[in-house]
């Protein structure tokens, strides 16, 4: 992948954390707007599988930037990113694993 | 009167102290600063005194100048922790306000002897982005049938890019450079954008192979510290921001470039040049 592909991705991410964020607050805090999202548990559980996919991707992304620009060596530069993408995979699948608990759909 | 003002140009005015960093590394164990006092008159250049300093005073120091005129960029070093081009700033100028003058070499370069810097990486990465036209028109380049030429807003398009000397100001400025060493630097990133919207050049996806990497333009944080310390007025910072619209333009298949959305910041001193 090149690296305009990832910072695209990076700052979709971006725009995608603070628009299901939002969402995930308003589900949480305003009643009305809340019911509706909160009241689909389908709904609730997608907005959140976003929300989290972008925010580990996003923030993994940026600890690979720095990574990548504090140890430059090509070699080290590819192991950093295969490490992070793993972490992130791991995450994200614990991170799924305890939401649908948390909604009892496992 | 132009005699009289000449003479008050060169008539000795004040003593300076000049504060210069010293090291060799294949001597010293570690750099060491060494002051100077020297009498300077109006228009004596921090170049001038350090002539000066080497013919008169210490034959050992070591710096690097050619032109004196600010169009070489050879003599680029720090003055009170700024990038500047010591053959156009005043010795008066730079001990404004101040006890002393502090020299040293420029950040980012490792350090040849005293006041000069090592530009080997710099100038590999300013080859590694291929800074000339490439052609595709074999034929036509082997037996010309005319010139390429060019509308006033294709010339616009990098004319401001054209200015630049080499002089690694901008380079040494640079945070990302200063952890990041395979970064290609705002120098090389500002050259590739200037002949990618060249309408001469065919080379675009040549380079954006070699830009859109992880050591390529995508690292430029955007601190913008280039673009204030250039001597010339580039604006390095601009050409990257510009360089990575022009690579998500082509990644997604849209028209390259359109001469209305870069105009260079500059295109207003065309005209007075």
């Amino acid at each position: 992948m090149r690296e305009s592909t990832k910072m695209l991705l990076h700052y979709i991410a971006g725009v995608l954390i603070v628009v299901t964020g939002l969402i995930h607050l308003l589900a949480n805090n305003d009643p009305g707007i809340g019911k509706l999202i909160t009241g689909n548990v389908y709904l609730y559980l997608t907005n959140m599988a976003i929300f989290l996919a972008a925010l580990l991707y996003h923030a993994l992304n940026g600890v690979r930037v720095i990574l990548i620009e504090l140890v430059p060596d090509m070699c080290w530069t590819k192991l950093i990113g295969w490490a992070i993408l793993l972490i992130g995979i791991a995450t994200y699948i614990v991170g799924i694993q305890v939401l649908l608990m948390a909604l009892g759909l496992v | 009167m132009m005699e009289q003002s000449s003479i008050d140009l060169w008539k000795p005015v004040k003593v300076v102290k000049l504060k210069i960093y010293r090291y060799n590394p294949k001597k010293d164990f570690s750099p060491k600063w060494k002051e100077y006092e020297i009498e300077v008159s109006r228009g004596t250049t921090i170049l001038d005194a350090l002539i000066r300093i080497k013919e008169e005073v210490d034959p050992s120091l070591s710096f690097r100048y050619s032109c004196g005129q600010a169009l070489c960029g050879s003599c680029a070093m720090m003055v009170n922790g700024r990038q500047m081009l010591v053959c156009r700033t005043r010795v008066l100028e730079a001990a404004h306000n101040r006890d002393f003058v502090e020299l040293r070499p420029l950040d980012n370069f490792p350090v040849i002897r005293d006041l000069a810097g090592d530009f080997t990486s710099f100038f590999e990465k300013h080859r590694a982005i291929k800074p000339w036209i490439i052609r595709r028109d074999f034929e036509e380049l082997d037996n010309p049938t005319g010139e390429y030429k060019q509308t006033i807003e294709e010339y616009a398009r990098y004319y401001q890019f054209t200015d630049c000397l080499k002089c690694g100001a901008c380079y040494s400025a640079c945070p990302t450079v200063a952890t990041d060493h395979e970064y290609l630097g705002p120098q090389a990133l500002a050259q590739a954008y200037r002949y990618m919207v060249d309408s001469r050049d065919d080379g675009l996806d040549e380079r954006i192979a070699i830009l859109d990497s992880d050591h390529g333009c995508w690292r430029c944080h955007f601190a913008a510290s280039c673009s204030d310390v250039c001597p010339k007025y580039v604006d390095p910072a601009q050409g990257i921001q510009l360089l990575k619209k022009l690579i998500v333009r082509r990644k997604f298949g849209l028209k390259p470039h359109r001469p209305s959305d870069a105009l260079p910041s500059k295109i207003g001193e065309v005209k007075r040049r």
